[in-house]
């Protein structure tokens, strides 16, 4: 039965009424005529609905005269009627086309470039030499030689030292490899001076190899030779070796911080202006709006709108909400100014020393006027300051 | 119906074991359940209103009365009829 359906919706059928007095031999001689009716129904004493297939309903002709009956179309159904009456929204019908083509054309571009696995490299610069080597927003698919741009990649940049395109739908993603720098490597058989790296006074010295210049609590300076891999005896040649030591030395670190008693603070007053647009294929639409707020935040979040998996289209959303801020003053005491000043020469004093550095002393003055706390720290440190240097030997 | 000719037929299909509804020109009712009727090898709709139907067959008028009788389908040989059956007359 579900056959027979599916074969009269494709060919489409019509639902007609016959209204007359022998309605039984319009069906019979309908039957023997061969022409198939299905769900027939009586809606009252003349009348009754008829299912019956488009091609045969032009065969009823001659039935109808014979019977006497009046046949009226009450509704077309099935495939053939349906495409006439999408045929006759041809607009519609080219509007979708036309939709399908646009987007089937837009993905065939790049929309959009990822990178990543960068930590030194900054992403515009990667971008940048991206779209010089012909990988940039907008260009075709097609005309990208992935090879090509990775090998060329390599050559500009040498901080990399792996770069993996990949295309997905309209997204180009770019793996990258930094290079990790290798330190200055002096062979063992090479001869070496120690030097210092910073001003400092020694602490302790260590020499497994090579000549002692220095004793502990001397003073020295960035750059003076600790060791000396030059070994001058009375009577013996001069030996040129690899030097080996453990230099620990003291070393001290400043740092100055003001903080003011009044300080401004800025607090969200709570209101909100927003800004709508539109970017498409890399060109703004939207409608300037003056903010009148004299201090505030701007945060500015796009949105791409058609977005399949991978397939990206260039039409983005873009929202800008200005949120208003107050500026507040607010009076510090004097200890909410000397913690706060504490706080930040911690935090700044560290930069300066390197990180396995012991810190053995640590001290901070404050110094006051009339506006501000001015606060001073000291640390003092033991740290290794060795480092080893080549010898240049002329011979 | 009643001929020389017809019994001949009619013995020799109990005979031979053939169907009678083949051999001899006389209907095949299938009824599923109250709700289907079908009937094979059928001259004709006789009178049809959504209460009561006559169908003309070879061995005579068989008369379906029901409820929202409609016709689900006609053909030549077949008609089917769907709706509340009530009574089947021959």
């Amino acid at each position: 039965m579900f056959i027979t359906r599916l074969w009269n919706y494709f060919y489409g059928y019509a639902i007609i009424t016959v209204k007359g007095i022998n309605t039984e031999r319009f069906i019979n001689l309908a039957v023997t005529n061969g022409i198939y009716l299905w769900d027939i129904e009586k809606l009252d004493y003349m009348t009754i609905r008829v299912r019956i297939n488009a091609k045969d309903f032009f065969r009823l002709r001659r039935i109808v005269k014979k019977t006497g009956t009046k046949v009226r179309i009450q509704k077309k159904c099935g495939m053939p009627f349906r495409i006439k009456t999408i045929k006759k929204r041809r607009l519609l019908v080219f509007g979708l086309g036309a939709l399908l083509l646009f987007l089937y054309i837009l993905s065939l571009f790049i929309w959009m470039v990822e990178i990543d696995g960068n930590t030194i490299v900054a992403d515009n610069i990667i971008l940048e030499r991206l779209d010089y080597n012909g990988l940039k927003v907008g260009i075709l698919k097609k005309k990208i030689n992935k090879r090509h741009i990775e090998n060329e990649m390599l050559i500009a940049m040498p901080e990399l030292a792996w770069i993996g395109i990949e295309i997905k739908g309209t997204k180009a993603y770019v793996a990258i490899s930094e290079k990790i720098e290798e330190p200055d490597y002096i062979n063992i058989d090479e001869p070496c001076d120690i030097i210092a790296i910073k001003n400092a006074v020694i602490e302790k010295i260590l020499v497994l190899n090579g000549d002692g210049v220095v004793n502990d609590g001397d003073t020295v300076e960035k750059g003076q030779i600790l060791v000396s891999g030059i070994i001058e005896r009375e009577n013996i040649d001069t030996r040129y070796t690899h030097s080996m030591a453990k230099v620990l030395a003291k070393a001290w670190y400043e740092d100055v911080e003001e903080i003011h008693f009044k300080q401004i603070e800025f607090k969200n007053s709570g209101r909100v202006k927003r800004t709508y647009g539109i970017e498409l294929l890399g060109k703004r639409l939207r409608k300037t709006k003056t903010i009148h707020f004299k201090d505030f935040n701007k945060s500015i979040n796009e949105k791409y709108i058609f977005r399949f998996g991978d397939y990206v289209f260039p039409i983005k959303y873009i929202t800008t909400v200005y949120s208003e801020l107050i500026p507040i003053e607010k009076g510090l005491t004097l200890q909410e100014a000397k913690d706060r000043c504490l706080e930040r020469l911690n935090i700044k004093i560290k930069l300066q020393y390197p990180e396995d550095a012991v810190i053995t002393n640590k001290k901070v003055d404050y110094f006051l006027n009339n506006e501000s706390v001015i606060g001073k720290m000291y640390v003092e440190t033991i740290e290794d300051i060795a480092e080893k240097k080549l010898i240049d030997i002329l011979f | 119906m009643g001929g020389k000719a017809y019994k001949v037929v009619e013995k020799l299909a109990e005979v031979l074991e053939l169907p009678k509804d083949i051999i001899l020109d006389i209907s095949k009712i299938i009824v599923i359940g109250t709700d289907s009727f079908t009937i094979e090898n059928h001259k004709g709709i006789v009178t049809y209103c959504d209460n009561k139907i006559s169908i003309n067959t070879g061995i005579g008028v068989i008369t379906i009365i029901g409820k929202d009788l409609i016709i689900k389908s006609i053909l030549e040989e077949e008609i089917i009829i769907k709706g509340q059956l009530s009574s089947i007359e021959f």
